[in-house]
């Protein structure tokens, strides 16, 4: 699970002067007709950098991502329930191997992403920080913060580089399990009890803040986005992400009887666009700076986690053994 | 302690301050293993990503559940440590790398190796064949020499027979699963009845 | 048929398999390295979902739904061995349980792949791969960090010495063993425990482990009569927080 808001490293002016003019223009010829980048091509460095940075973030955000609804792994109501989300969670942390496997195609190690992961060196998704109070906030997130992703995950699986086009289509297919057993859980909840209701209306009105910001801030237009797209890493604008999203499912929302905390929520039927309040996004930059509700939680699972399976590593390492980059 | 609401972490015992610094002090990097999965009799092993794993067995039990866990759609599947592929440069998309390759096939019967090629870029490898060669330099003119070429292939992983490790035939039933085990696939969340019974009911009020 | 005597069989294998497959889930997100956490939790819901299975088998015979019988009973009505309710630990002690019990585990699919009992005996096939993989999963695992680091075989070592007597409870005796034999149902948790003894032998020899004297060991019996930990009912609070808000709600 993943949105938009990456924090793309800052561009130089001179970051392209060094390279070979011509290479370049191969490089970009063979995005422009539509074909992938393999591993062994040639590619900018800044390509490479941003790419890396890009696909290890999301890595991150499906390991972290893991965590908020691992919260209800233990207390899913019903067999049914139980298994799907044991099996929806593994998932998570499967994307999470399948997405660093395609980082690593690139030149930098898992263990390093891991490294920077924990030590708060690198970011993730920035609404894995908030937490799941109850099992309506788990369905709440296997529901919509994954149809946020998809939406995220099918306009990325367009892009340029061939081994994250690749994870992506894998992750692409798994997460429609995700959806309908997210939207499955939201419908029974919603037309159940009337204290399963109100409950799934809480987790609605807790959430809804942490969505809008999902899909990061409006893009400022510069050279650098403007290079992102043209190389095919940036696929669509936060913007357009996010309208897309609210096109879809908030009819979705309405038609359970639900509602959602915006009362300037609404489709301009002229423009065709959903009008918001504009999101705090004061909030958005202090939780993705450390100062949300779970930051510290999150990371020290994550830390605790890789702490205390070290000796297990340790002892399936044979000294024997080394370690080169993957093929593709 | 850390206090979550989470009881899996609460049980964890987390002191605050371990949660501040427990910093990895060394990169513990497994090598890779390369995945190819077939899903079919009659269709040929298609690579499908890497696993970290400290030897092939590990490789094995690891990639069964990372890439076959849904298991219908697997009939065998096979590890091969990273190192041991050699891989030729990629062409561009119309031409043949095959072409570029100098030199006549010795026909010696050294070693056995088996072919993966590559047919479109964004897609995955799949399986070719078996050639005999005295080394990989050789068995890439034996199988250019072997194999028809109707598409163009744009890149060709070459590996020694014997550094392939695949699932014995007697393993299929590790694919074999429950019935039940729909819960893992969308199909088995259909709620379109409740939705309409839901808004029908809304509708009398 | 004997219908209390496949009851008391089915119960205590689909306990078993709830309460381990729960425990094992805990560690989703929390494992040792990123695939070894995704074969695992593959491993936790083969579990339950073999245990909702047999769940329904016992429906077939007249008992609840198997949502009701799994997230309503107190512990003192569950059979499941102490074995499995013991909290996860570190992945040594949830590495040695899961050796223990899988190897159990396969055994007894197999022998009652034979079962005259035709609904055990059809499941027990069709489960078969799993509890192979698993089987197969544990044995690996064992071999590797049963020979490797002096830490890895130390912890492993206090593990395997904490579990024994746990794991012997598997094999509690039930009041209808003579009954289970005769009728071809199932031969019995002694011949089962003959052939596991020489299994978990077999294994540990290939590893740098000492395997404490079977004649000196205490078994922790009395599981498969609802005497349990007390661990087991806090494990059960939990597991059914959310159902018990409403048991009659559709979830």
């Amino acid at each position: 699970m993943y949105g938009g808001g990456n924090v793309f490293e800052r561009m130089k002016a001179t970051a392209l002067v060094d390279e070979d003019p011509r290479k370049l223009a191969e490089f970009e010829a063979r995005i422009e007709r539509g074909e992938k980048i393999e591993p062994k091509d040639w590619m900018p460095q800044l390509y490479r950098k941003q790419l890396i940075r890009m696909i290890e973030q999301h890595a991150h955000s499906e390991i972290i991502g893991a965590l908020p609804e691992g919260t209800w792994i233990t207390r899913a109501p019903g067999f049914k329930r139980k298994l799907a989300l044991m099996a929806k969670v593994q998932d998570e942390v499967g994307h999470a191997q399948l997405l660093y496997a395609a980082a690593e195609t690139l030149g930098k190690s898992r263990e390093k992403m891991i490294d920077d992961l924990i030590t708060g060196k690198s970011k993730y998704s920035n609404i894995f920080n908030y937490p799941a109070f109850t099992w309506a906030d788990s369905c709440f997130i296997s529901w919509l913060v994954d149809a946020g992703a998809i939406v995220n995950q099918l306009a990325n699986a367009k892009g340029s580089y061939g081994p994250y086009c690749r994870a992506l289509e894998r992750i692409c297919a798994e997460e429609s399990f995700h959806l309908k057993y997210g939207h499955h859980c939201v419908i029974h909840m919603a037309t159940g009890s009337k204290k399963q209701r109100e409950m799934m209306q809480a987790a609605i009105n807790r959430w809804w803040p942490p969505m809008m910001h999902f899909f990061g801030p409006s893009d400022t237009i510069s050279v650098h986005s403007e290079i992102l797209m043209k190389w095919k890493v940036k696929m669509a604008s936060n913007d357009a992400c996010r309208q897309q999203f609210l096109d879809m499912y908030v009819p979705k929302i309405w038609e359970l009887g639900l509602t959602i905390p915006d009362k300037n929520l609404q489709k301009n039927n002229e423009t065709g666009q959903w009008e918001y309040t504009e999101p705090d996004w004061d909030e958005f930059k202090r939780v993705i700076n450390g100062d949300g509700p779970c930051n510290k939680e999150r990371l020290a699972v994550r830390r605790t986690a890789e702490e205390r399976g070290r000796w297990v590593r340790e002892a399936l390492l044979a000294p024997k053994t080394k370690y080169i980059t993957p093929l593709a | 302690m850390l206090k979550s609401l989470d009881p899996r972490v609460n049980r964890l015992n987390i002191p605050l301050e371990e949660a501040a610094h427990a910093q990895k002090n060394k990169l513990d990097q497994f090598e890779t293993y390369e995945v190819f999965v077939q899903t079919k009799e009659d269709k040929p092993f298609e690579h499908v990503g890497i696993v970290h794993a400290p030897n092939e067995e590990m490789a094995f039990l690891f990639a069964k559940e990372q890439y076959t866990r849904r298991g219908m759609f697997c009939i065998s599947l096979c590890v091969i440590k990273t190192e041991n592929i050699r891989v030729s440069d990629y062409s561009e998309n119309q031409k043949d790398i095959y072409d570029t390759f100098e030199g006549k096939y010795s026909g010696k019967t050294t070693y056995s190796f088996e072919v993966f090629h590559l047919i479109k870029r964004g897609k995955q490898h799949k399986y070719e064949g078996n050639v005999q060669a005295k080394n990989f330099e050789d068995a890439l003119l034996a199988a250019r020499d072997t194999y028809p070429r109707n598409k163009p292939v744009l890149n060709v992983w070459v590996v020694k027979s014997e550094d392939i490790f695949v699932s014995d035939e007697e393993d299929q039933d590790l694919w074999d699963t429950l019935q039940e085990k729909k819960y893992r696939d969308a199909i088995d969340y259909r709620a379109a009845d409740k939705i309409k019974a839901f808004k029908e009911k809304q509708h009398e009020h | 048929m004997n219908t209390e005597a496949i009851k008391e069989l089915v119960y205590k294998m689909a306990d078993d398999l709830l309460i381990l497959g729960h425990r094992n889930s805990e560690w989703t997100g929390f494992g040792p390295l990123l695939e070894e956490d995704i074969a695992f939790s593959s491993m936790a819901q083969d579990k339950v979902g073999q245990s909702w299975q047999m769940y329904k088998i016992l429906h077939e015979l007249g008992d609840s739904e198997p949502d009701t019988v799994a997230f309503m009973r107190n512990a003192n009505q569950f059979h499941n061995a102490q074995f499995v309710e013991l909290p996860n630990g570190e992945y040594d002690f949830s590495l040695i349980r899961h050796f223990l019990f899988d190897s159990a585990a396969l055994l007894r699919y197999q022998m009652l792949t034979e079962s005259s009992y035709t609904p055990l005996a059809n499941l027990t096939k069709k489960i078969k791969g799993e509890a192979k993989y698993h089987s197969m999963h544990a044995k690996i695992w064992m071999k590797q960090l049963g020979s490797a680091t002096e830490e890895s075989i130390q912890r492993l070592q206090n593990a395997l010495d904490e579990a024994m007597p746990y794991a012997l409870g598997l094999f509690e005796p039930s009041p209808y063993e003579a009954h289970l034999i005769k009728d071809k149902i199932f031969a019995g948790e002694e011949a089962l425990q003959i052939l596991w003894q020489k299994e978990v032998e077999s294994i540990i020899e290939e590893t740098q482990l000492i395997l404490p004297d079977w004649n000196s060991l205490i078994p922790a019996l009395g599981g498969r009569n609802g005497q349990h930990t007390e661990h087991l009912q806090p494990l059960l609070d939990e597991m059914s927080e959310v159902f018990k808000v409403d048991p009659s709600a559709d979830w």
